[in-house]
């Protein structure tokens, strides 16, 4: 907290971040050049479909890439320091001390021959000089903040003990024992179901306003997003596509991945015949196309997608990776530009994201 | 245990209840009911082409030194009626572990039942003979949810795709090919891919090699469990929509069993939701999420996150977890999650009954639900 008060700007800037995965079939671009920022007390949801780099990307931030995988270029900030440039001693003081991390599946992330509370109680020791017993205390009263009934009870038992929901709790209050700046979570609801998914965005929701915890909420379900995030990243192959507010990029959205997501998904509120359609699949991480890696399934696809499109800021705030203009017409280079010239094009109106 | 049998003929709104001050008579306002949608969505509509009728589902808890003394039993499914008419989609609803699936397995006898009836265009699927029931599996065919799991990794496509005819007597291999090249080609793959194997293909892929082995008998009747949730979002809504297509083309019924409600409703006719073992709700798609008659519904269209960030509504949250199926709690199951739960739904079991207009619902007090609220405190984006 000490750090938070010299620290005037952002809590996390990650800029120009690259994780390369080497494998024996070529180098597959996970991320790639993947900028953004997460405010004190913000929710930054990231999303995309699998193998997006939305994992991998928060994976960087924790520097928990292990080969093949290699972060090759770019910068993490967390209040003004690059985690990139620690060494691995001080790294181990960030992890848990100021951002903590909880995954999708709880059971494999929680240690089966201990008791929850002990597994608690030792990352409390880790990271604050504590007796054993006030550790204890402090995981017992974690359980309870996180709504497990009978925490005292629960804390002396094991994994295999607690349901999903029980488990994924376990799993919050053991990232949130140091009071972390940042929670990591990826999807940390995915394998729950929505009612006991309803119970655990309602614990994150509530830590997050006393502890003045910034989140960064990693997840496919845009629902959970448009309830959670105050700014979205939707990741589209390795790279940002889009970056706005949590209303505009679900209100007026401008890359068509984007608005084409958004169209997919059956509503409960309304009632469609058929659903709009994203034609085609993911392109192969290790046979990307030129340029926009969106166009072959685009339905605007013009010439001048074959080269890289710009990553322009459509609205003040709103960036997308797309060559539409921001009112969604071809660009003013011509929408059959190739070459030289609708590279220069791409530069001048690509901007340097905040 | 008296359930009502949930066959929801939507004209008979004659002995229904009014139900709650709002939608007065049942059959509600503007909403299509589920006969005039079957009717046209081209089905023929014929009434009941699958009748489920009180159907038990245990499995036996075993232990002891020799592990066969009987110490329980898990009630997956207790107690469930229901029907589907020809030309509709049944969606069923629950969250994991209250018997969709075991419900699924039963139905198309993959599981033999504990107790109750099942028969199709008539005839009991329990009581049919090992040549009958080769015949009736023509009729009945299955989509199951995980695409990696439900492929034999070491068949072709072609073999995959044309075991069903191969089986049922269609022994020239030529025949059989051009069968399968039709039927993946319905699907939307490429004719070519005949001789690959399945992990040469994307989720989204092979979920469509699963859809054509499910039609190469040309069946009446398939049960989809879950057929869309293993698959990314731009994907899942392609799945829908060959469903969809299909079902218009071969005038199929559906039994479409999923945990997502929004996936549900698209798709289906009329809903049941089910909760540890029982049906609690069953009604027209649209009623169900515009005026829900039984609190656990309610409390799960609440929870369904809206990805919509200007909408804001009433929030439900249940206490707990779902209790375990082998002991399921006394009266009404929910009782212990219920936020209006009183003293009478911890002795007595509420049946399932006619709430108004075929719509059916397991409450004392489903004429006391109201509603979700949703509101839209700010219109468009800021």
């Amino acid at each position: 907290m000490t750090a938070t008060a010299r620290h005037v700007g952002p809590l996390l800037e990650v800029k120009g971040l690259r994780t390369q995965f080497f494998t024996q079939d070529g180098v597959v671009k996970a991320v790639d050049d993947v900028t953004f920022e997460i405010g004190h007390g913000q929710t930054l949801g990231v999303v995309g479909e699998s193998g997006c780099g939305k994992s991998i990307t928060s994976l960087s931030v924790m520097r928990l890439i292990d080969r093949p995988g290699k972060i090759v270029a770019g910068e993490i900030l967390l209040n003004g320091d690059n985690l990139l440039a620690m060494k691995e001693d001080a790294m181990r003081d960030v992890r848990g001390d100021q951002v903590s991390m909880i995954f999708q599946e709880p059971m494999t992330s929680l240690n089966p021959v201990y008791t929850c509370g002990d597994q608690i109680a030792e990352a409390v020791q880790q990271h604050t000089a504590v007796s054993r017993r006030e550790a204890w205390d402090r995981a017992v009263e974690m359980l309870r903040i996180v709504g497990i009934p009978d925490a005292k009870r629960r804390a002396t038992e094991h994994p295999h003990q607690l349901s999903g929901g029980m488990r994924q709790r376990v799993m919050i209050a053991m990232a949130l024992s140091t009071d972390p700046d940042l929670l990591i979570a990826d999807e940390p609801t995915t394998a729950l179901d929505v009612t006991i998914q309803a119970q655990i965005l309602e614990v994150m929701r509530d830590l997050r306003e006393k502890n003045r915890m910034a989140i960064m909420l990693i997840t496919h379900d845009l629902g959970v997003v448009a309830e959670m995030a105050d700014e979205v990243v939707v990741m589209y192959a390795g790279k940002v596509v889009e970056r706005a507010d949590v209303r505009t990029v679900f209100g007026s959205p401008h890359h068509p991945y984007t608005k084409g997501l958004l169209l997919s998904i059956p509503r409960l509120d309304e009632r469609v015949e058929r659903l709009e359609v994203i034609k085609g699949t993911v392109p192969s991480p290790l046979n990307l196309p030129s340029g926009c890696l969106f166009k072959r399934r685009c339905p605007y696809r013009m010439r001048v997608c074959d080269t890289a499109p710009p990553y322009q800021e459509v609205q003040p705030g709103h960036f997308s990776r797309c060559w539409l203009t921001p009112a969604g017409e071809p660009p003013d280079v011509g929408a059959d530009a190739e070459g030289p010239e609708a590279e220069q094009a791409a530069d001048a109106l690509t901007v340097a994201p905040r | 245990m008296t359930e009502q049998r949930a066959t929801a003929a939507p004209t008979d709104s004659g002995t229904g209840r009014p139900k709650g001050d709002t939608a007065a008579g049942g059959v509600t306002s503007g909403g299509q009911t589920s006969a005039q949608r079957t009717a046209a969505r081209g089905g023929s509509g014929q009434g009941p082409l699958l009748e489920v009728n009180d159907l038990v589902k245990h499995f036996d808890i075993r232990g002891g030194l020799l592990g066969i003394s009987k110490l329980g039993a898990v009630r997956a499914v207790d107690g469930v009626s229901f029907t589907v008419n020809e030309g509709e989609t049944l969606g069923l609803v629950g969250e994991s572990g209250c018997g969709k699936t075991t419900l699924g397995k039963v139905v198309l006898r993959l599981l033999p039942p504990t107790s109750g009836q099942v028969s199709f265009e008539g005839k009991s699927l329990f009581d049919l003979k090992a040549r009958e029931l080769k015949a009736a599996r023509r009729d009945i065919q299955v989509v199951f949810q995980d695409p990696y799991a439900s492929l034999n990794p070491r068949m072709s496509v072609g073999e995959i795709v044309g075991e069903g005819l191969y089986v049922h007597g269609m022994s020239n291999k030529r025949e059989r090919e051009s069968a399968v090249r039709d039927l993946l080609k319905r699907v939307g793959l490429n004719q070519q891919h005949i001789h690959r194997y399945p992990h040469e293909f994307s989720g989204g892929q092979r979920q469509r090699i699963g859809i054509a082995r499910a039609l190469a008998l040309r069946p009446k009747f398939i049960v989809c469990d879950e057929p869309v949730s293993a698959l990314d979002v731009s994907i899942q809504s392609q799945v829908l929509n060959l469903l969809s297509d299909l079902q218009d083309e071969f005038q199929l019924t559906y039994l479409f069993i999923a945990h997502n409600l929004a996936v549900v409703k698209h798709l289906s006719t009329r809903v049941g939701v089910m909760y540890l073992g029982k049906i609690v709700e069953l009604s027209d798609a649209d009623e169900l999420y515009r005026s829900p008659a039984h609190p656990y519904t309610k409390a799960l269209l609440s929870a369904i996150p809206v990805p919509d960030p200007t909408i804001r509504r009433e929030r439900i949250v249940l206490k707990g977890d779902l209790p375990s199926p082998a002991n399921p709690p006394s009266g009404c199951r929910f009782h212990t999650r219920c936020p209006m739960a009183q003293e009478i739904c911890k002795t007595e079991e509420p049946p399932l009954r006619d709430v108004g207009g075929g719509h059916l619902s397991a409450c004392h007090f489903a004429e006391e639900v109201t509603p979700l609220e949703v509101r839209r405190p700010v219109a468009g984006p800021a």
